[in-house]
């Protein structure tokens, strides 16, 4: 009798790298759909048009350097549909066959191919056509929430995703399925939630200060601002804002790896885009906040790496030094008597 | 618990000379000789070994070769059981001082289950030893009949107390594992020197000193999670006590014993009965439904275990020690030794075929491991071969517990990986000067 003899574990999860993108795929169907919907026959022309150049783009190239072909595990096709949603529908198929050819070659694999990209493939795609060609890429209008039923169908949609916002709710079963971690999508959109704010008592301390107010009851009251809703938050919560939260800045290659780092990323994202969208638009301050967020992500998780464990920190050793200096007769501390 | 004990003897009986860390054990016996229960049959005069006995009564085939649970060959004592429980005299220990009970534990044979004597764990040369631990949270499962859980409590605290006398320390704990309702039921309210101790739970930043002085006793007990691995120790002592194990070193360098619950049984029955280490309880996976428990003779083969249960299955792997770090066997004829915690078995559409793709630096194996590495860079930097690199991103704390390979989803093989660095690591600097220069720090820290 034979037995099979392997390495441990001997025993591993199910998911795998294909099951990630499909799930992904799957999550963005409902918005394409709507999409369909909202725009016609010219996003579907769009959608396919740009999913079949980056498959046929990876085929190619894989091909032609006779590496393995891995057109079947999805990512592909998924940076393709992803990139497809960013661009407007009345662009012409030829931008969006050359902005899928874009995004494979130059953001995917003159890097390395899968976890080796520095950027979002599909942002990079996308701001290289948005310089080239801009009056093709410019959506036909800025989307603002005027009312609860823009969550549902935003008419002013100028970019597929922008078309519904609370079809993105895939997103978040991703994060319940941990197919997606939470700690970017969460501390991007708290950044996001408390910049504007800041920015609207900031102001209003200001404005007392101009007008050289003396009561500190009425600075005191300025923060009761933070229980009103912001003039920019109906600006800020666009579908392209929460698509960019759920999955672009959720790209695993592009983010960093280390707990604390992907927490300060989510919060780089935020300010980024807030800083975008406050001089700018939020359409375009999120594709352009997370591309800049992309340049510092491998900064950020080198100087979060863990330190080993028991190792102690700042407050502990502070604590610890003071502690140590002050005379056995004024201790107050339990002495360790081992 | 129930756990039932394996009656029907075996063709053969196989127990290898190697079942410990250290020294090979000499043959005592030859071809042709008649063996008893409990007759020693291998021993080694240095320190550092731990004798073997034989677990049947009956004659001697062979000394020769033959498979072992760690993958490899060892040279084993191969035996024909006669049926019949003719054993030598045991005969309960008197002497109680700390060097009888050393002798005690060297000639008994008891090792703990990651393959450590236990004596040297207790009295290490040139090391004080001020905590004894009893680490209830891995390899759990001990036989004996016991008539209340009280009575098993009572016990295992009598058999710590065994364990600080022969170390010399005044300090010690029993440390269960939080969702063993069973074990703390038993130990809760035990009475220990006319005080009641209650079970305490090591959370957040609590260590051991916090409930030595809670309690206002010597000896308490604890509750943990269950820390899985293959080199627990230091991050098991650092949980528990707060002492920072460095690199290279064991917890006897920061004066703690952690001694595992199957050798401080062993060690009570060698003291109040004389008898020594010659069977085992392993838990069986995969013949039924649930995990079985069973007390085996040591040296007994796998097949005959998986025989008891009736098992007409196909198999496809042989694991032993779990399915997470175990060893995949390569043959059923292997025999359960001192180490042997479980035997799992895969059926062939069971066994992972998956093939490995590029890292894609989604952070779960670093969401998972337990003491905050970053899997993922090691495997890289290990394939690569830059070793210095990895000890910067403290290789060394890993515990080996596997997780990190069975989550991820481009199935790297990350622990084979990390191990690898590990043992160039160790090679690297294992012949180092123990004096060169007085610039360098040396000692069990030597290279840092």
């Amino acid at each position: 009798m034979t037995y099979t003899i392997s390495a441990p574990p001997h025993k591993k999860t199910k998911l795998d790298f294909r099951s990630l993108n499909i799930s992904k795929i799957i999550a963005l169907l409902p918005l394409c759909l709507a999409a369909i919907y909202f725009f016609g026959v010219p996003a579907l022309g769009i959608l396919i048009a740009c999913v079949v150049a980056a498959v046929v783009t990876e085929f190619g190239i894989q091909t032609m350097f006779k590496q393995k072909v891995t057109i079947a595990d999805g990512h592909a096709a998924l940076t393709g549909l992803v990139l497809a949603l960013l661009i407007p529908a009345s662009a012409p198929l030829w931008v969006a066959v050359f902005a899928g050819f874009f995004a494979i070659a130059i953001g995917k694999h003159v890097f390395g191919g899968i976890g080796s990209y520095i950027f979002n493939p599909a942002l990079v795609a996308w701001v290289f056509t948005r310089s080239a060609w801009t009056s093709y890429m410019t959506p036909l209008s800025i989307p603002h929430v005027g009312q609860f039923s823009d969550f549902i169908l935003e008419n002013g949609a100028g970019l597929m995703v922008d078309v519904s916002p609370i079809l993105l709710v895939g997103g978040l079963y991703l994060i319940y399925k941990r197919y997606i971690d939470w700690r970017i999508p969460l501390a991007f959109f708290a950044t996001m939630i408390v910049l504007p704010q800041t920015l609207l008592f900031i102001s209003g301390v200001a404005a007392l200060v101009h007008e050289g107010v003396l009561n500190p009851l009425m600075y005191m009251s300025q923060f009761f601002t933070f229980l009103e809703m912001s003039p920019e938050l109906p600006y800020e919560m666009i579908g392209i804002v929460f698509f960019g939260i759920l999955f672009i800045a959720t790209d695993t290659s592009t983010s960093p790896v280390t707990k604390k780092g992907r927490i300060i990323y989510g919060i780089t994202c935020g300010v980024l885009v807030f800083i975008y969208g406050h001089f700018g638009n939020f359409v375009d301050g999120t594709l352009y906040g997370i591309f800049l967020a992309n340049c510092v992500a491998s900064f950020i998780e080198i100087n979060t790496m863990p330190a080993s464990f028991g190792t102690k920190t700042l407050p502990q050793k502070v604590y610890r030094g003071v502690m140590d200096k002050i005379p056995a007769s004024l201790k107050f501390e339990v002495m360790n008597n081992e | 618990m129930e756990i039932k004990t394996l009656d029907k003897l075996p063709e053969k009986i196989i127990i290898p000379l190697r079942q410990h860390r250290g020294a090979v054990c000499e043959p005592l016996v030859k071809k042709g000789d008649r063996v008893l229960i409990g007759q020693k049959i291998g021993e080694s005069k240095e320190y550092y070994s731990s004798a073997v006995h034989s677990s049947v009564c009956g004659e001697v085939l062979a000394i020769e070769e033959a498979a072992h649970p760690d993958g490899n060959k060892a040279m084993s004592i191969v035996i024909q059981p006669e049926d019949s429980n003719e054993a030598v005299e045991f005969s309960p220990c008197k002497d109680l001082k700390p060097e009888k009970l050393v002798e005690l534990i060297k000639e008994s044979g008891i090792v703990e289950h990651y393959g450590m004597p236990t004596h040297t764990v207790l009295k290490p040369k040139g090391k004080k030893i001020d905590t004894v631990l009893i680490n209830a949270t891995s390899s759990e499962w001990i036989g004996g009949t016991f008539k209340t859980p009280k009575e098993y409590a009572s016990h295992v605290m009598d058999a710590l107390k065994l364990l600080m006398k022969t170390a010399g320390a005044k300090k010690g704990a029993i440390v269960l594992r939080t969702d063993d309702k069973e074990s703390i039921n038993a130990f809760e309210g035990i009475e220990v020197d006319k005080k009641k101790l209650r079970v305490a739970p090591l959370v957040g930043g609590r260590k051991i000193g916090y409930y030595f002085k809670e309690q206002n006793s010597d000896i308490v007990v604890l509750s943990q999670k269950r820390i899985y691995g293959k080199k627990i120790l230091n991050f098991f002592t650092y949980n528990v006590t707060g002492r920072k194990v460095n690199v290279g070193c064991d917890p006897t360098d920061v004066g703690v014993a952690v001694c595992g619950i199957k050798s401080a049984k062993a060690f009570y029955d060698a003291v109040h009965e004389g008898k020594p280490y010659y069977e085992t309880v392993v838990s069986i996976e995969g013949v039924s439904d649930r995990m079985e428990y069973l007390i085996v003779r040591i040296g007994t083969p796998f097949k005959d275990v998986i025989d008891s249960y009736g098992y007409t299955g196909d198999i496809g792997k042989i694991i032993a020690n779990g399915v997470r770090t175990g060893v995949a066997q390569y043959t059923d004829q292997v025999p359960v030794t001192k180490g042997t915690t479980r035997i799992s078995l895969q059926k062939p559409e069971e066994i992972i075929r998956d093939e490995s793709i590029e890292c894609i630096h989604c952070a779960r194996c670093v969401d998972v491991c337990p003491v905050e590495l970053i899997p993922s860079r090691l495997a890289v930097m290990a394939d690569q071969g830059r070793f210095d690199e990895c000890r910067q991103i403290y290789i060394e704390n890993c515990i080996e517990c596997g997780d990190c390979a069975a989550v991820c989803p481009s199935k790297i093989h990350i622990l084979q990986l990390i191990r690898y660095a590990k043992d160039a690591i160790e090679m690297a600097y294992e012949d180092l000067p123990s004096k060169e220069s007085s610039n360098l720090k040396l000692g069990c820290c030597g290279g840092e």
